[in-house]
């Protein structure tokens, strides 16, 4: 991302835009480069913020923050950082990983540092690997708080990792709370999934053959795979507003006529020049008899934890 | 009048150039001693020199970079930047705090060490730090925008230095042992050198004193001190044998 957005600045005058990217982070929402991207997904800090305000709503303030070391984590981190600011309230303590930890690495460090923070609540900035690990050792060590992850951890993944080979797989997924950027694909009363999931049951999509490096089993449904289907969903419909004749100088035009576009998750997508994220909601997850449900009762779910 | 065998002491010139040989190590061990003690106090404080300041200009082009960041962009891109400079050799750390003292970007991991905690975070002198669980640093300060926007701190590694103190005498002391080696044996050589006709001599002058067959006679053709002592030692021998006449 890094890289693709100073080469879309460079060649703007050749109207090529970056679409949809499967991440929250700010660089492609924000000048220099926010005029060359779109976005349809909420952004990592409305997530963190998201999270923040309902944890400080059901009463846990002190909040602390487990992330990786790089840019992404630091962006996670800044977000919370902001979110608590507007409650009057500070990070209460933070630890944090190198990029590349796997789920075999240990987070004892990281949970003795967050420990003696005393939190009512960690917000974790990672990749699955990592949060994983960090929650089994969370779990292990009696850090007995919510632990929040963001949709860039993959839960499916996550999920897979805390449950698999174990007998007590709930006592070790019960405090998680991960905040998606499409709703639930297990509620089947949303027309989008309804769709999502009839398609692909139908047509089965799978990996190319020569894009398989490694032994790799796709989760039937996923919240990856549902955004995904949205992005395609609403590129289909700005191509057909191109018309008959597509030229890339009409693409952002055709972008901007998306308004109150229904793309069957409730909210409706809209773009304009002053607005290049077509979403804003952000849904909360946790896991109920080994899958992700949608979080309703926050201080239900979480009123024992930490008790 | 030929004198007793037992009046003619058996002397041998080894003794003497064993002594100049162990001068000759004693004295490359001096030089070798010293020029290691020079070499080594040389090297740590040009080195420590360069070091602080090489970390001095990363930390004052970090201060330069941040303005803009902190005033344009999100912390992220701020944590890109340093994690660059994380890969310049030696660097170990880098934290910057804002004006109130907030740490707003690090690299430390799994957290900021108790030591930075406790430290003034919008100090910029000099500071040596011991690490727990991490090492010896020396830790430099730059200010952003004069300070008023906060402060980057840049810790180098002093183990690294260290490292490069021990291999630069290393390599010295690998070059003055080959050097040393080659010059004892060439002073050994250059010594029995000199030895061999100093002992035939001694062997001419024993051989005269037992009135023997005289040995190595050759030494009397010398056109050198040996020559010229031979011939004076035969001078002596004759005017004894003649009764001093």
């Amino acid at each position: 991302m890094t890289r693709v957005l100073p080469l879309l600045k460079k060649f703007q005058d050749r109207d090529m835009f970056l679409f949809f990217p499967f991440t929250g982070a700010a660089p492609q929402r924000e000048p220099p480069y926010g005029d060359f991207a779109f976005n349809l997904r909420a952004s990592y800090g409305q997530e963190t913020a998201g999270l923040v305000d309902n944890f400080v709503a059901v009463g846990r303030r002190r909040i602390a923050v487990f992330y990786q070391a790089d840019a992404y984590g630091r962006s996670g981190w800044a977000g919370v950082r902001k979110a608590l600011a507007r409650h009057g309230e500070q990070i209460v303590g933070e630890a944090t990983y190198r990029r590349g930890a796997k789920f075999t690495s240990v987070m004892r460090d990281q949970v003795n540092i967050l420990k003696a923070a005393n939190p009512e609540a960690v917000v974790c900035i990672g990749s699955y690997a990592a949060c994983a690990a960090f929650a089994r050792d969370a779990v292990d060590l009696d850090l007995n708080v919510p632990l929040a992850n963001l949709s860039f951890v993959g839960s499916e993944n996550m999920l897979k990792l805390l449950s698999e080979g174990r007998d007590d797989a709930e006592r070790y997924t019960q405090r998680l709370v991960n905040s998606q950027v499409v709703p639930s694909y297990e509620d089947d009363s949303i027309p989008a999934v309804r769709e999502y999931r009839e398609f692909m049951a139908r047509y089965n999509p799978e990996v190319p053959a020569e894009l398989v490096t490694e032994e790799y089993t796709p989760f039937p449904h996923s919240f990856v795979s549902l955004e995904g289907f949205l992005d395609a969903k609403l590129m289909v419909e700005i191509l057909r507003r191109l018309g008959d004749n597509p030229t890339r100088k009409g693409l952002e035009e055709a972008v901007f006529t998306i308004r109150d576009f229904d793309l069957g998750i409730g909210e409706r997508a809209s773009f304009g020049p002053d607005r290049r994220q077509g979403l804003q909601g952000v849904y909360y997850t946790v896991v109920d008899q080994g899958r992700f449900i949608s979080l309703t009762d926050w201080q239900g779910r979480f009123a024992n934890v930490g008790a | 009048m030929s004198a007793p065998d037992q009046d003619v002491p058996d002397i041998k010139v080894k003794k003497l150039f064993r002594k100049t040989t162990f001068g000759v190590f004693m004295l490359f061990g001096v030089i070798g001693l010293s020029t290691s003690i020079l070499n080594v106090y040389t090297v740590d404080t040009h080195l420590s020199e360069e070091y602080i300041s090489n970390s001095k200009g990363i930390a004052k082009t970090i201060a330069d970079a941040s303005v803009d960041i902190l005033l344009n962009r999100d912390l992220a891109a701020l944590q890109s930047l340093i994690d660059q400079f994380l890969e310049i050799q030696g660097i170990r750390y880098i934290y910057i705090t804002n004006e109130s003292g907030e740490f707003i970007a690090h690299t430390f991991v799994p957290g900021i060490p108790e030591e930075i905690l406790q430290s003034d975070p919008l100090s910029t002198e000099t500071a040596e730090r011991t690490l727990t669980g991490l090492g010896d640093f020396v830790e430099v300060g730059s200010p952003i925008l004069a300070g008023v926007a906060g402060t980057v701190h840049v810790g180098m590694d002093r183990g690294l230095i260290a490292l490069k103190i021990q291999r630069a005498i290393g390599q010295q002391m690998w070059l003055f042992v080959v050097v040393g080696a080659i010059g004892v044996v060439a002073a050994i050589w250059l010594v029995n050198l000199a030895a061999k006709p100093m002992a035939g001599l001694m062997a001419y002058a024993v051989s005269l004193a037992k009135d023997d067959e005289p040995a190595n006679p050759e030494l009397l053709d010398r056109d050198d001190e040996v020559g010229h002592l031979a011939r004076l030692f035969r001078h002596f021998a004759s005017r004894q044998s003649t009764g001093g006449q």
